[in-house]
């Protein structure tokens, strides 16, 4: 074992020594390793890092060729940055051979980023990828924002053109149950099923058979007697029962008429029901008439149908980048919590606590972009961009950014875009114009027809301003040569109604497509209008307007045929149940006062001639 | 296997050191906050520099570390959860972890993640115990156990390697 000053760890002294003086050699050894392995790593551990952190910000794959970071001056050289497209892997949304950065020293040693300028060479943007882009983590902040973005966009429903001919009506209704006046006609059947079991029992509860035999073995018995051969108590005995008889007729009689107005009450209430039914038969008539594959007619509806997709599908794409600048751009001044880069343990809740007198995690105080474009749009842009930050309430100005570019003759001829999102308070303030003039549109179908649009030479006029939830966009492309490219094939087996639409589109020779967005940025509305909508609805109108008139006959005739055939029978039996009930009724009456006068003649020859010796009960 | 046999071996070579119980219980606490908290942090790296400069033992710290890294991943949830509470469900002390996060370096140290922040405050809190409950099983160990386990032969075998050597290197 130990030796016990050797066990005290000390000098012999038995104090033990606080510090190991001979640990401070591993511990410089340690150092030593890493600044080496910094010095040695530093640019690969940066990309590397970068490219983790800009995936997972943007939700989509980022790829850095090399980093060059110099110590000395704070600045960072990026090369071969590459950054995929969320919505199309095979593609590049953007890729730039060299950015330079140049950063202040001060904030990051509070773990701040703050760019006092930014210089972009040579951005491209759409170009094919070597490889498909890894898709983003579905657990991460960007693949939320995609799903939430796509449910965003599937709150608006785009109604396709309905070009189906109107003289092919396949089923106005197929099943008669769809009805609602079939429906109730059923339901009503059942309550006069019902009524009538209650008109049965009602008149059998009425005891009228009773009743009247009894008053009939009283007159029976008492017919042809006379006072003097019954003697005073005789005749005062014969007189109570024929009292007695009259009272259980009367009684019968209230029965009979409490009875009369249950029937009524019954009776009255099927027949409200009957007019209900007709009631029903308007709705029928348009749940019919919904069932018609009719022509759209409206304007509004053709252009949403014609365009109203393809204006959704860059909306969407505008909106992904606008939901992640919400995320990484918070209004107002408040701690932001963000989750932390994923490792083995639990990652946790990051939370920033920004301060108005300190750096935003992230500011560019200026960039300049240059910037080319290929494909239809090729050519070199210069864009500018100010005060791009984390945390906009501690710059205390607005992030602005410009866009330029000028060539006439060029396929861009001019391109202007100006935004502005000013995020200092609470409330949001965010605008943005892009004019672009000159240029080609992709080419694309036409939902519901066989014809392919080209727009040619086209202007687009972006505008978008937000202020707090509301925004307002509208997006105006207006394309002066546009070509309809027709597919043979299709176009053969198109209807008259298709042939008719197809010809007076083909006719166009421009096309202004209006897109609005107005309300809530939760739930907004959207508007497509083109200048299509009232040709097109002017011709279908012309064209189909008698069609529809007589489909929509047809229609109505075929709801009538089916409710007809249901409501007759019910009619005919809640007639028949008033007209039964009202019979057994007078039938009842009848016998019942009948009795009554005879018993009352009999009482008035019996009492009549003792001329009121007799006292009479209840007299 | 081999992980738990040389957990084994670090655990008696520790317990048989010339390190005093009181050596021996501050490294394990030291060591304990690298197997609690997430590794990869400023604080770990004055944690392990504490480990080689103080007069502690670090066999002991490296026996603290490997037993509580597993505790550490255990107990995330939980220490999220602390950490949460402090950063977020404590207004009185956001003006505190706002100063902190403006401060130079300090933000490197991810005291605004929940997790690292639960974690290294449960540490600080369990120091007191893990630091007595050590002293008191390296002082019952050595009253009663230690004498017999020193005469085995896997004690001799140990001794004679070249590992024990090297971690020799280390003891107070």
């Amino acid at each position: 074992m130990t030796t016990p000053a050797a066990a005290e760890g000390g000098d012999g002294s038995g104090r033990v020594r606080l510090i190991r003086w001979s640990g401070l050699i591993p511990l410089a050894l340690v150092v030593g390793a890493l600044v080496i392995g910094w010095l040695l790593f530093a640019n690969a551990i940066i990309r590397s890092t970068a490219q983790e952190a800009l995936s997972d910000l943007l939700g989509t794959e980022v790829d850095i060729g090399r980093v060059d970071l110099r110590l000395r001056t704070a600045a960072i050289g990026v090369f071969g940055l590459e950054v995929a497209d969320p919505h199309d892997s095979t593609r590049n949304l953007a890729q730039a051979d060299e950015i330079a950065l140049d950063l202040e020293a001060l904030p990051l040693l509070q773990k701040k980023v703050v760019i006092d300028r930014v210089t972009l060479r040579a951005l491209r943007f759409g170009v094919a990828r070597r490889r498909p882009a890894r898709l983003a983590a579905p657990s991460g902040y960007a693949a939320q924002t995609m799903a939430a973005v796509r449910t965003w966009a599937a709150q608006f429903t785009v109604s396709p053109l309905k070009l189906t001919p109107i003289d092919t009506i396949k089923a106005v209704v197929l099943d008669p149950s769809q009805l609602v006046t079939v429906q109730r006609a059923t339901a009503l059947a059942a309550r006069a099923d019902s009524m009538r079991g209650t008109v049965e029992r009602g008149y059998a509860s009425l005891r009228l058979a009773e009743a009247l035999d009894s008053a009939q073995a009283v007159t029976t018995r008492l017919a042809g007697v006379k006072p003097a051969t019954l003697g005073v108590a005789g005749t005062k005995k014969a007189v109570e029962d024929l009292r007695h008889a009259v009272a259980q007729v009367n009684d019968a009689r209230a029965r009979v008429d409490a009875y009369r107005t249950t029937l009524t009450n019954g009776v009255a209430l099927l027949t409200s029901d009957l007019r209900q039914l007709d009631e029903a038969r308007q709705k029928d008539y348009a749940f019919a008439r919904g069932l018609l594959k009719l022509p759209s007619l409206q304007g509004p509806d053709i252009g949403g149908a014609l365009f109203g997709q393809v204006s959704i599908d860059r909306i969407q794409r505008l909106m992904y980048w606008y939901s992640l600048g919400e995320k990484y751009i918070p209004a107002g001044l408040r701690p932001d919590t963000t989750s932390a880069p994923a490792r083995r343990r639990l990652a946790g809740t990051t939370v920033r606590f920004p301060t108005t007198k300190g750096y935003p995690d992230f500011l560019l105080r200026s960039g300049e972009l240059s910037f080319a474009v290929g494909g239809s749009l090729a050519g070199a842009y210069s864009a500018t961009v100010t005060n791009l930050t984390s945390t906009p309430a501690l710059v205390g100005v607005p992030t602005r950014f410009t866009a330029r570019r000028s060539a006439p003759g060029a396929q861009l001829a001019a391109l202007q875009v100006a935004g502005m999102m000013d995020r200092i308070h609470a409330r949001p303030h965010d605008s943005l114009a892009v004019l672009a003039g000159g240029f080609s549109l992709p080419g694309f179908a036409l939902p519901g027809l066989p014809l392919r649009l080209q727009p040619g030479g086209s202007t687009s006029d972006l505008r978008f301003a937000r202020d707090g939830d509301s925004v307002d966009l509208r997006w105006t492309i207006h394309a002066g040569q546009v070509a309809w490219l027709a597919d043979s094939t299709r176009a053969a087996s198109l209807n008259r109604i298709e042939q008719v639409v197809m010809r007076a589109i083909a006719g166009i020779p421009d096309v202004e497509i209006v897109t609005t967005m107005t309300g809530t940025l939760k739930a907004p509305r959207l508007r497509v209008n083109s200048n299509l909508d009232d040709v097109v609805s002017a011709r279908l109108r012309d064209v189909a307007g008698a069609e529809i008139s007589r489909a929509e006959a047809r229609a109505k005739a075929a709801v009538d045929r089916i409710v007809d055939e249901k409501t007759a029978p019910l009619r005919a039996r809640v007639a028949e149940i008033q007209a039964d009930g009202q019979k057994r009724v007078d039938d009842a009456r009848a016998k019942l006062d009948a009795k009554r006068t005879q018993l009352e003649a009999q009482l008035k020859s019996l009492a009549g001639p003792l001329g009121g010796v007799i006292r009479l009960p209840d007299e | 296997m081999l992980a738990i046999l040389k957990l084994l071996q670090s655990l008696v070579s520790t317990l048989h050191s010339e390190g005093t119980p009181g050596q021996i219980a501050a490294g394990i606490t030291l060591g304990a906050a690298l197997g609690l908290t997430p590794l990869v942090n400023v604080h770990n790296a004055v944690i392990f520099a504490l480990v080689l400069v103080l007069n502690v033992s670090f066999g002991a710290a490296m026996l603290g570390w490997a037993l509580c890294v597993p505790l550490g991943f255990l107990l995330d949830p939980l220490f999220h959860r602390v950490g949460h509470a402090l950063l977020l469900d404590t207004p009185a002390l956001t003006p505190f972890w706002t100063r902190l996060y403006n401060l130079p370096v300090l933000p490197y140290a991810n005291f605004n993640n929940t997790v690292v922040l639960g974690s290294f405050v449960s540490w600080l809190v369990l120091t007191p115990l893990i630091y007595f409950l050590s002293r008191l099983a390296v002082l019952q160990y050595r009253a009663r156990f230690a004498e017999r386990i020193e005469r085995s032969a896997f004690m001799r075998a140990m001794k004679a390697s070249k590992a024990y050597n090297v971690y020799r290197w280390f003891q107070p």
